[in-house]
């Protein structure tokens, strides 16, 4: 069993959590081990969250875009509050695993209220069973008007395509598990539903009643019937598991380790809570060879620096989007690539190396600046500002320079820095000084601070959970 | 900085000894400043264009005389009156105005039905092939455009040339550009906010660790390297060039300037890529469509006129990619599924010009549903590679891992291929043939031309053309179905008495 110590806590929050700060690292090492923190924080069900308005039950309307646009925003800013305060729970991870999985945007599905019915869905499953969430999923409104289903027939008429090659490629087996027949077949299953208001309605006139022959299969299957035809291949558990394991271990796939998951996952009947628990309990989840390997999504990034640095209350302003304190992580969000409830396309954010290139590695150093600046790149004031001084009195150390470098650098970093590397940072504090004379009471100690704190965040180390 | 600090500071060289990347050993380098080789090149620049998606071919050129496409297509199809006549049997989509004036003026080379064997219809791995240039079912993790600069830059990476090797214009880095040390590209948006950004920021010197993560750490610091590297540079060449036209202010229009912007400034990097995307449309296609393709032939023909304006346009070429066309026959949700082969574009005022290849053939579909491709994918940056970049065709046949025949997509064309050559055939379309395939042949001389069938005891079946033609591109079709089975020749002779022979297969 994996020791519970500082370097382990602290991997497993990072992976599992949007970041973390020292009193979350705290926290969790109070549990007495790995299992127990794992079964009485980690997987613990949490209360539904209350949604971000009475209009995520209001029938949708057309040409509202105005209205949608403030309430898309207000639901983003809802999902971040979440991240910030989801305390030592994974479930928010999930969420935005399984939005990553089960892909949808909010520029094809026009409607923010089937975008939150969507995420109703991922929270009621986050540790649940993946099969029954796959067929609750085929005919979400969502994911209705996202992958087409919406409107395609199948009784006297070509079917659309567009889910059934999806679900078989990207939800569920994979590609080379399934033929373009298997597809074509698949479709005609999926076929007969439209979406009226907030609800997918079924008609049983729109679909062919003739045989299907799916994955081998020959029967007139309904749409819930080809789902378990799905769960029911060989090449299933394992693909959902290699990329719960890409999602929370490292893209470097360890077959042999997936192997074991998807032997959990099917001896569990599809359901996720036994598979995470497997997971985080693994010594193959702390495998000092994966460990700060994982380069952090912009949702980690962002949620994450907020976390480390200790800011706790940020305002919403439901009815003043514009103004609210979450204003600019959306606009950062949308810069930094990871616009929550807008993946790329229907496959997904693929994350690690792809959410680095020169423009948005210089993004992130401009975030992380900007949050301890209090402004943004232009000069412009954002809604917060880190106060340095106070900030760096929480850590014990804070008076002592070099103690007060190596206790923040643990915090902040996964890997441990260099001693060349530690040095540099002294020196940005230290400026020009010495040690001794150093206290966060000497003049100028605000800006030192922030100067080390911005040069924390600039490094590629930061870059890595 | 000097290059061998830069690359010190990277942990990618360590006071000139050997170090090893990958496995593969290399020796470092003393500091070494040299530019892109633009004598390799001659300064000339690629362009791409990433229809991102699948564009509908058969609706961007539109068959207008075939049945087969308005019974198949009973909404989303283009009215034949509507279409830009290119010929008597193909028209453009009505809303690529700019486009077809570059057609008229001989500035467009359309090659129709490219595509590749064992197409794949997922997005994802389409994608990959036509960025990585492999086979359907060969996985190649670099971009060929990736592999090529590799080729023009041998010390890289323990050396950076002094311009960006490559430049993409948005935020999310493409395979394309990936090479076996990783990425060759530099990625951003807006040349001067990509200064602020970076300037703050050090390049720094600590071993990387033995594990995974000290991987990742690795790529990071390269990234963060060539910013720092390449920041400064591409801002102060901004800052040089200048646009002689009012763009469109689309997503299209935006990244297409600051192209021409930074070619005119004179920036010596190779190839740029632009993306759009949105082409999968697989409901409500036509106004989607329509306003897609809009954008492209707005800002790709003001881009070209941009370029000539500026005295830049004989050296750069454009050309337009999809990871695949769009299924014949139409969904039950007024749109398209994925499909296999399409058309594709090459604009420049390098090109000859014209239409290479037959209208697609819509009897003869796959087991899906879609047509065959006519052109192999990979003959296009086969003719880019040698006929615009001048490399010859060893070193295209390492790139892209096979020799590929080329296309007389350019003026250079023939000269290149084999000295003083005046005509070419290609290969019948489709092959076997049942019913109407098709020739495709071209002459360089205002000459006689005859095409001839024969048998295999020598016989002349049919003589398809006997008549003077003008220097151009030609496309004639012959109905099969009159033929016994079997094997026979084909022939094309010019008056000057160059002739080329090929075989062709008849078959039910």
């Amino acid at each position: 069993m994996p020791n519970w110590n500082n370097i382990n806590a602290k991997h497993l929050l990072s992976r599992a959590l949007f970041g973390f700060k020292q009193s979350d690292l705290n926290t969790a090492l109070l549990y007495k081990s790995v299992d127990d923190f794992v079964d009485k924080e980690l997987l613990k069900e949490n209360p539904i969250p209350s949604p971000p308005g009475i209009w995520v039950s209001e029938t949708p309307v057309p040409d509202n875009g105005t209205i949608d646009g403030q309430r898309y925003r207000g639901l983003n800013y809802w999902w971040f509050e979440l991240m910030l305060k989801e305390k030592l729970s994974v479930r928010e991870k999930m969420v935005l695993f399984l939005h990553n999985h089960f892909t949808s945007q909010r520029s094809v599905v026009s409607y923010p209220q089937h975008m939150y019915d969507q995420q109703v869905l991922f929270r009621k499953y986050a540790f649940g069973n993946l099969r029954q969430l796959t067929k609750e999923i085929t005919i979400n409104p969502a994911m209705l008007i996202y992958l087409n289903g919406r409107g395609s027939r199948s009784k006297n008429a070509v079917p659309n395509e567009n889910y059934a090659r999806e679900v078989m490629e990207l939800f569920t087996l994979g590609v080379g598990n399934y033929t373009e027949n298997d597809i074509k077949e698949a479709a005609k299953t999926f076929a007969g539903w439209q979406v009226i208001g907030l609800e997918s309605k079924f008609d049983v006139n729109r679909v062919s009643t003739e045989n299907k022959t799916i994955l081998g299969k020959t029967g007139n299957f309904t749409y819930d019937q080809t789902i378990d035809l799905l769960f029911e291949q060989a090449s299933c558990a394992p693909f959902i598991c290699r990329k719960i394991y890409k999602e929370f271990v490292s893209n470097q796939i360890d077959e042999e380790f997936v192997k074991k998951m998807a032997k959990v996952l099917k001896d569990n009947d599809f359901n996720l809570k036994p598979l995470l628990s497997f997971l985080f309990k693994s010594d193959e989840f702390y495998n000092i060879n994966v460990i700060g390997s994982k380069i952090k999504s912009p949702s980690e990034l962002m949620i994450g620096s907020l976390k480390v640095l200790d800011f706790k209350n940020l305002a919403i302003k439901y009815d003043d989007v514009n103004n609210s304190d979450y204003a600019y992580i959306y606009d950062q969000s949308k810069i930094l690539q990871q616009q929550l409830f807008e993946p790329p396309n229907v496959a997904g954010w693929p994350g690690q190396r792809d959410w680095i290139s020169s423009t948005t590695f210089a993004y992130r150093s401009g975030f992380s600046d900007s949050i301890v600046n209090g402004k943004k790149i232009n000069g412009a004031k954002i809604a917060f500002k880190l106060n340095a001084i106070d900030y760096a009195r929480t850590f014990q150390n804070s008076e002592n320079a070099v103690k007060f470098i190596d206790e923040i650098t643990d915090i902040f970093y996964q890997l441990p820095l260099s001693i060349i590397k530690k040095k540099i940072l002294l020196d940005t504090l230290l400026e020009g000084t010495v040690t001794e004379n150093y206290s966060t009471y000497v003049p100028m100690a605000e800006l030192r601070l922030q100067k080390l704190f911005k040069a924390m965040m600039r490094l590629p180390e930061y870059q890595l959970g | 900085m000097k290059r061998h600090e830069f690359l010190r500071q990277m942990g990618l060289l360590s006071g000139g000894t050997i170090l090893s990347m990958g496995g593969i050993q290399l020796r470092a380098m003393p500091a070494n400043h040299f530019k892109v080789n633009i004598e390799e090149t001659d300064g000339k620049i690629l362009v791409i264009l990433q229809l991102q998606g699948g564009n509908d071919g058969l609706n961007t050129i539109i068959p207008i005389e075939d049945p087969k496409y308005y019974s198949a297509r009973a909404s989303v199809n283009i009215k034949k009156e509507a279409t830009l006549k290119l010929n008597n049997t193909l028209g453009m989509h009505p809303s690529m105005v700019g486009i077809k004036n570059l057609y008229d003026a001989g500035k467009l080379s359309i090659i129709q039905n490219v595509g590749y064997e064992q197409p794949d219809r997922s997005h994802f791995r389409s994608t990959d092939i036509w960025l990585s240039a492999s086979d359907a079912k060969q996985q190649v993790f670099d971009g060929w455009v990736g592999r090529y600069l590799e080729s023009q830059n041998p010390s890289y990476p323990a050396t950076l040339p002094s311009d960006p090797m490559a430049i993409q214009l948005g935020s999310v880095e493409s395979m394309l550009l990936q090479g076996k040390f990783g990425s060759l590209g530099t990625v951003f948006e807006d040349p001067n906010l990509f200064y602020q950004l970076v300037s703050g920021s050090k390049v720094d010197n600590d071993p990387p660790p033995n594990t995974v993560a000290g991987e990742e750490l690795k790529f990071l610091r390269q990234i963060a390297a060539t910013s720092i590297q390449y920041s400064e540079e591409i801002k102060n060449k901004a800052d040089l060039g200048k646009n002689s036209q009012t763009y469109p202010n689309t997503n299209l229009g935006r990244q297409l300037s600051i192209v021409a912007k930074l070619i005119s400034g004179g920036l010596n990097t190779p190839v740029y890529l632009t993306t759009l995307n949105g082409f999968d449309t697989h409901a409500n296609q036509l106004t989607a469509h329509t306003n897609l393709l809009k954008q492209v032939s707005e800002a790709v023909s003001i881009f070209q006129k941009d370029l000539e304006t500026l005295g830049l346009a004989d050296k750069v070429t454009l050309v337009t990619i999809s990871e695949f066309g769009r299924r014949l026959k139409e969904n039950g949700t007024s749109g398209t599924d994925h499909g296999t082969a399409a058309p594709l574009f090459v604009i420049g005022n390098s090109v000859r010009g014209g239409i290479i290849g037959s209208n697609p053939n819509l009897s003869i579909l796959d087991s899906s549903g879609d047509f065959k491709y006519e052109f192999d994918y990979r003959q296009i940056y086969t003719s880019i590679l040698q006929d615009h970049f001048g490399t010859d065709s060893a070193l295209s046949k390492e790139i892209l891992f096979k020799s590929f025949s080329k296309l007389p997509i350019y003026k250079t064309s023939e000269k290149i291929a084999g000295g003083s050559k005046t005509i070419d055939i290609s290969q019948n379309y489709p092959n076997p043939a049942s019913e109407i395939t098709n020739f495709n042949y071209f002459t360089t001389l205002n000459q006689g031309i005859k095409i001839k069938i024969i048998d295999l005891v020598g016989r002349e079946v049919a003589i398809l053309k006997d008549e003077m033609h003008i220097a151009g591109t030609y496309s004639v079709p012959f109905n099969a179905s009159n033929l016994p089975p079997g094997i026979y020749a084909y022939n094309i002779m010019a008056s000057n008495g160059e002739q080329k022979s090929l075989k062709m297969v008849v078959s039910r």
